[in-house]
């Protein structure tokens, strides 16, 4: 099977799983005929792809430069304290993953934060904390 | 002319002649730091010290004369850590920004890093070095891996892929975050690495290399109730001497035996001693399944690199494997049985060590099936900087014999170390044992060369023996492809390491192809110099089996001799 086809099975299984289990790595290295190392690899050089469960509010913080202008650092550093987790991690519970991420698309109305499918602009600490206690 | 005692050596001197100058001529180097020849004596870094009995303090032997009946140590353990710390003491002393620790480096003698800021003319580091962060990969019993010494160069992916057909290791995340890492980032005693150690030869700085256990062998040395006796394997001898500036190829059996014994193991014997007697059994086996029609092909089973491929990646023929041990192993089992009980000695008291061009034989040495009766495994490399910490100038030393009882080799035993060396020595054995006639010309030609893949058919009475030979894992890995799609051969040699031990993930640094060939060619040198060049004909062999085993594959040669495998994940 072409190597290009797997980022497409990737994204179904992430789609499906909310992860990429680890037999699934097993099976793909098997049909593409790849170590799974190189499976992995490929996993671990895309943010969009998880090799963990991850929780079920996904929560993307932006950083890039326009958000960090305003802030997005202390907005960053105050979500990471109350949720307990650092980039890229998953909470105890399994309800919130937390991934600091490069440009949401609304650079003007930073800081950003996204939870799931939802956009929040214009965020301060105490906002986004909010946003995030509403969801439990 | 007076004499004294130096390390146990007798010398004779000349009034006048400082303890330095005198353990010169009986190959004894002592380290200095502030002496020089041209100069006059200062005495002042003191990393010369030696211990000299009845002297409560130690002297330091550039400026203390030598006089009668003086008995001196030069590198007691008690010498050797105070030297040590002397040493921290003077480099603290400096400005020397040592992030990365180059002196302590495993690769402090063969780094590309320092080769190429020379070759560039370096003359500054305007950086400081970045503390990475990252912990040791310690999962596996023969590899260590120093993620904060990576470049990240991927040397070592495309050599466990390329050359290894495996695939362990995979560069993860982007940019600065950029890290090498394994599968599941679950370390390589994890996954399905085979330890053959490729990989550290592929690396151009300390980021990989064996684990060590150099340090446990110096304790059994200095513990007295212990009897220490040490193999070494048939590739070692042809490589030794690179680590201390000789040409590749250049042969030092005598002297590293000598070497071995000065740092004061109780018996120096030969794992060729046990390659005959691999040879002896193997080839029993190989007649056995002749005389039954089969499981065929049968597979060698020396390399442990091999081994743990063939379990991982290809399991469905574990029963063509041969069941004999590895010679290494087979030298744990009859020296902690056969040997300890001639001798009166307590298997418990017994260790055994083996010198060893490979990285894997670490693994091996420790699975649930070998009873520990290797204790401990120092690479060629290891067995390198002992020489050196006890300051013995190896090459220049006077050739000493192997201990008797395990220690007589043939030719065929030798050759075990190179690439189609087991078939070629199996094909002599089995073909006198079944013709009753004698082979008139034992070289094999077809079989021998650093080729990944070789083949030959052989004449035995009346049948065409077909034998093939691999080396290089990713080699292994076609010709077993090729037996999947229905080649038929009765016997096939696998060896992990290309080229064969000689090329193995212990040996010293650089293993090329240019290296591997020189130790080639020598170790087919001291086959074709050997009178016998039958394992059959090795009298200690034989001797065994009259007085211990019996008969090849007899009940006892299974028992001690003999092992199974197991099917393992992927
Ligand atoms: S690998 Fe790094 S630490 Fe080791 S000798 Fe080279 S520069 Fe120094
Ligand atoms: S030891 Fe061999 S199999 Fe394991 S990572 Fe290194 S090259 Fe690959
Ligand atoms: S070869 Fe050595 S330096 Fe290069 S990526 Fe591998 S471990 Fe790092
Ligand atoms: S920089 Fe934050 S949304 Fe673009
Ligand atoms: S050597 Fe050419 S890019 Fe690395």
């Amino acid at each position: 099977m072409a190597r290009a086809n797997l980022l497409e099975r990737l994204h179904t299984i992430q789609d499906t799983y909310g992860y990429i289990p680890e037999n699934e790595i097993n099976k793909l290295s098997d049909q593409f005929d790849l170590p799974r190392s190189k499976v992995y690899g490929t996993i671990k050089f895309y943010s969009m792809f998880y090799t963990e469960p991850t929780g079920k509010y996904m929560v993307r913080v932006c950083d890039s430069l326009s958000c960090h202008l305003n802030d997005s650092e202390g907005l960053v550093t105050a979500v990471k304290n109350y949720l307990g987790i650092a980039d890229g991690e998953t909470t105890e519970d399994k309800k919130f993953t937390l991934e600091v991420v490069e440009c949401l698309g609304h650079c003007g109305e930073g800081p950003v934060m996204m939870v799931n499918d939802q956009i929040y602009t214009y965020l301060n600490e105490n906002r986004a904390i909010q946003i995030l206690k509403d969801c439990m | 002319m007076a004499t004294a005692l130096i390390d146990g050596q007798q010398v004779d001197f000349e009034s006048g002649e400082t303890i330095l100058e005198a353990a010169e001529k009986v190959q004894i180097k002592i380290p200095t730091l502030c002496h020089a020849e041209d100069l006059s004596i200062y005495g002042g870094c003191r990393i010369c010290v030696v211990e000299i009995e009845g002297e409560r303090l130690l002297k330091p032997a550039c400026a203390t004369k030598i006089s009668e009946g003086m008995k001196i140590k030069t590198h007691s353990p008690k010498v050797r850590e105070v030297r040590r710390n002397i040493f921290e003491l003077i480099v603290a002393s400096h400005d020397i920004s040592c992030r990365l620790n180059c002196l302590t480096c495993s690769r402090n003698q063969s780094c590309e890093l320092r080769e190429i800021a020379a070759d560039i003319g370096a003359n500054q580091t305007r950086f400081d070095p970045i503390d990475k962060g990252y912990d040791d990969d310690r999962s596996s019993v023969s590899i260590v891996r120093e993620p904060n010494k990576c470049i990240t160069c991927g040397r070592c992916i495309r050599k466990c892929e390329e050359v290894q057909g495996v695939g362990i290791f995979t560069m993860a995340n982007r940019g600065p975050a950029t890290v090498l890492t394994t599968f599941g980032d679950k370390g390589m005693g994890n996954v399905e690495c085979t330890n053959c150690g490729q990989c550290i030869h592929a690396c151009p700085t300390g980021a990989l290399h064996e684990v060590y256990h150099y340090d446990r062998v110096w304790d059994m040395l200095k513990d007295e109730d212990k009897f220490v006796v040490v193999q070494t394997a048939p590739a070692v001898r042809v490589a030794l001497a690179e680590l201390f500036e000789s040409k590749p190829g250049t042969i030092v059996t005598g002297q590293m035996v000598a070497g071995l014994k000065r740092l004061g193991f109780d018996r120096v014997f030969d794992t060729n001693f046990a390659a005959d007697l691999t040879i002896m059994e193997e080839g029993t086996e190989l007649i056995g399944r002749i005389e039954d029609g089969g499981p065929f092909p049968m597979f060698t089973s020396c390399s442990p690199g091999w081994i743990k491929y063939i379990e991982h990646f290809y399991p469905e023929y574990l029963e063509n494997l041969s069941s004999c041990k590895s010679p290494q192993q087979m030298f744990g089992a009859v020296a902690k049985s056969y040997y300890a009980q001639q001798h009166g000695i307590d298997k418990e008291d017994m260790v055994v060590v083996s010198v060893m061009p490979c990285t894997a034989k670490k693994f091996e040495s420790g699975r649930g099936e070998m009873d520990q009766d290797v204790d401990f495994v120092l690479t060629t490399r290891e067995l390198g900087r002992m020489v050196k910490e006890a300051g013995i100038d190896l090459v220049n030393l006077a050739e000493e014999d192997y201990d008797p009882m395990m220690g007589e080799s043939t030719g065929a035993g030798s050759i075990f170390g190179s690439s189609g060396g087991v078939m070629e020595a199996a094909l002599r054995t089995a073909y006198e044992l079944i013709t009753e006639e004698e082979l008139e010309e034992l070289d094999f030609e077809p079989v021998r060369g650093a080729e990944g893949i070789k083949e030959a058919e052989v004449e035995i009475k009346g049948m065409t023996v077909k034998t093939a030979v691999a080396s290089g894992l990713s080699n292994v890995g076609q010709l077993l492809e090729k037996i999947k799609n229905g080649e038929e051969y009765h016997f096939v040699e696998m060896m992990a390491c290309p080229g064969g031990c000689i090329g193995g993930g212990g040996q010293p640094i650089p293993t090329n192809q240019e290296t591997v060939e020189e130790r080639m060619k020598a170790i087919y040198e001291i086959d074709a110099g050997k009178k016998k060049r039958k394992s059959h004909q090795n009298k200690e062999v034989q001797q065994l089996y009259e007085d211990y085993l019996g008969a090849p594959n007899s009940h006892l040669a299974h028992e001690l001799l003999h092992t199974n495998y197991i099917k393992r994940e992927i």
